[in-house]
């Protein structure tokens, strides 16, 4: 069996409030391996950033910002949000993986739901590992 | 020595308590806005809108205004010009009682001013709970005490306009408030009564105030939006129709009214208080007017000097840098700064590319919108260069 992939949380700081969740490797309690990273604000994230996890071997990516429409700097997660869909440059290059990047748009008081999701979108991360190393090993 | 180590612990009890005030108060607001965003999505939570909703009024008072304005007579008396009194009252009771949906007009004016008057006071406390009006969002703070106290003002002399028993009232206790004042208080009184004493004049100049201030908040709002990158000044439709459904509900509601007609040989002593508007001539009756005139000041300039007087736990601003050498101006940057804090320039000679971006310093919040808008790895937060965050990601995506 392979080793078990990794998922990058880039987040907001502002977002939702996962200070009380981290352990000391900076990834969740419980989760360990739901790696974060913080930003000052989610428009801060490049997509860039999100092709060079995924290439250097995460399963998956997870950007959280703060709910639609309240940005501390008004509009930062609007900013990502357009980048991921395509909608504003710089975007996500085509060949990657759409299932495999998640956006949740959460206030810092929702860490339940940053948590909740975040195990839904692991599991579905080594689903979607297994079907490829099936589909790989079937070629 | 002691006194001043005293006067610091004092300080730092006094910051405590604040900034748990300020804490207590932004997650009440985030609480109640993921409450509003569960109920009707965050596109139509008018706290999204705060700061547009004030603007939308002011839309439906320049429009209804227009429609007073075209029957509004400002004189106290033309007995000269015809057999029966037409003055600012009668044409005012013209509107209300024989024009057809006048006194629905009348109504939106007056209840519009009003509703007016709340969502700023929200807007302010929003961005004040949110710790959104400091640093370089300065000059929206103070342009922003700038324009209530204009909205104040303007809604002060619509109840002039009216030209009841209150009006007549409002207008002598402005009068002997003005007088109060030394120097600049006799000027002050001519200006405002357009002469020595109430007479024709004294309407047209209320009117002219009214309506002259009303355009000028048009050119302070320019100064409120002037940093802001696409500034939200209108809420989506649907909220739009519930603010009117909201003021013509309240109009059919409590319809408008004026009182008995202002007789200058009286002295009426009693009226009613519209709160949003005539709090302080309900002050002046209760105090000194020293008093009143000094707190008022004081209210005033402690309102618009508060931002640099609250230092609170937000981060420091360290300004973004651009590396000359990487930029090739393709000003995403410039277009996606939220504060206008990019400028494109003329790049130096000897340059591959035509523009140059350019970090303004006082306008940057080092949010980082510029650094995800760019694609060439040119602009980076000092604090937090992009090179060590993608190396970060980097280790830590890597399969262990």
């Amino acid at each position: 069996m392979a080793d078990k992939k990794t998922v990058i949380t880039l987040v907001c700081e502002r977002a939702a409030d996962l200070n009380s969740l981290l352990d000391k490797n900076e990834s969740i309690v419980g989760m360990p391996d739901v790696h974060v990273v913080k930003f000052p604000c989610s428009g801060m994230i490049q997509p860039l950033m999100i092709e060079a996890a995924l290439k250097a071997g995460a399963g998956g990516v997870i950007v959280c910002g703060c709910q639609i429409g309240d940005c501390y700097y008004r509009e930062g997660n609007k900013m990502i949000r357009d980048r991921l869909l395509g909608e504003r440059p710089p975007g996500l290059k085509k060949a990657v993986d759409r299932r495999r990047v998640m956006a949740l748009w959460l206030s810092r008081m929702q860490k339940q739901r940053f948590l909740s999701e975040a195990k839904e979108f692991v599991t579905q991360m080594a689903k979607l590992d297994q079907e490829e190393s099936t589909a790989k090993a079937a070629s | 020595m002691t006194s001043s180590v005293k006067n610091e612990t004092n300080n730092n009890w006094l910051k405590q308590v604040y900034n748990q005030f300020i804490e207590a108060a932004n997650k009440l607001t985030l609480a109640i806005e993921d409450g509003i965003n569960t109920a009707i999505t965050s596109k139509y939570n008018p706290f999204y809108y705060h700061g547009a909703l004030p603007q939308f009024y002011l839309w439906v008072l320049f429009l209804s205004g227009l429609l007073l304005f075209a029957y509004y007579v400002p004189t106290i008396d033309n007995a000269y010009l015809s057999n029966r009194l037409i003055n600012a009252w009668t044409s005012v009771q013209y509107i209300t009682n024989s024009l057809p949906f006048g006194g629905v007009i009348r109504g939106i004016h007056r209840y519009s001013g009003d509703a007016m008057v709340l969502f700023i006071f929200l807007h302010a406390i929003r961005v004040w709970f949110t710790d959104r009006y400091r640093q370089y969002r300065w000059i929206q703070w103070a342009t922003g005490v700038i324009l209530l106290l204009m909205v104040l003002f303007i809604g002060q002399t619509g109840y002039y306009l009216v030209w009841d028993e209150r009006s007549l009232l409002l207008t002598r206790m402005t009068v002997s408030a003005l007088d109060a004042l030394p120097i600049i208080g006799a000027p002050l009184k001519a200006w405002f009564l357009n002469g020595d004493t109430i007479t024709n004049l004294t309407l047209s100049n209320f009117l002219f105030i009214h309506i002259g201030l009303s355009f000028a908040l048009l050119f302070v709002l320019w100064l409120h939006y002037v940093r802001m990158t696409r500034p939200v000044i209108t809420p989506p439709p649907a909220v739009n129709f519930i603010l009117v459904a909201a003021i013509l509900l309240i109009v059919f509601l409590v319809p408008i009214s004026s009182g008995n007609m202002a007789n200058l040989n009286t002295q009426p002593n009693t009226y009613d208080v519209d709160w949003f508007f005539l709090f302080n001539y309900w002050l002046m009756a209760h105090m000194p007017m020293s008093v009143f005139w000094i707190s008022m000041t004081a209210l005033a300039v402690g309102a618009t000097i508060l931002p640099w007087f609250v230092k609170t736990v937000s981060p420091p601003v360290t300004p973004a840098e651009v590396v000359i050498n990487k930029c090739t101006g393709c000003s995403l940057c410039y277009r996606d700064c939220p504060y206008q804090a990019i400028e494109m320039v003329p790049a130096p000679a000897g340059s591959r590319f035509k523009l140059l971006a350019t970090v303004n310093v006082p306008r940057c919040s080092s949010c980082g919108i510029c650094v995800g808008a760019c694609a060439f790895d040119a602009i980076d937060l000092p604090q937090l260069p992009d090179a060590t965050v993608l190396t970060q990601i980097k280790s830590l995506a890597e399969v262990k």
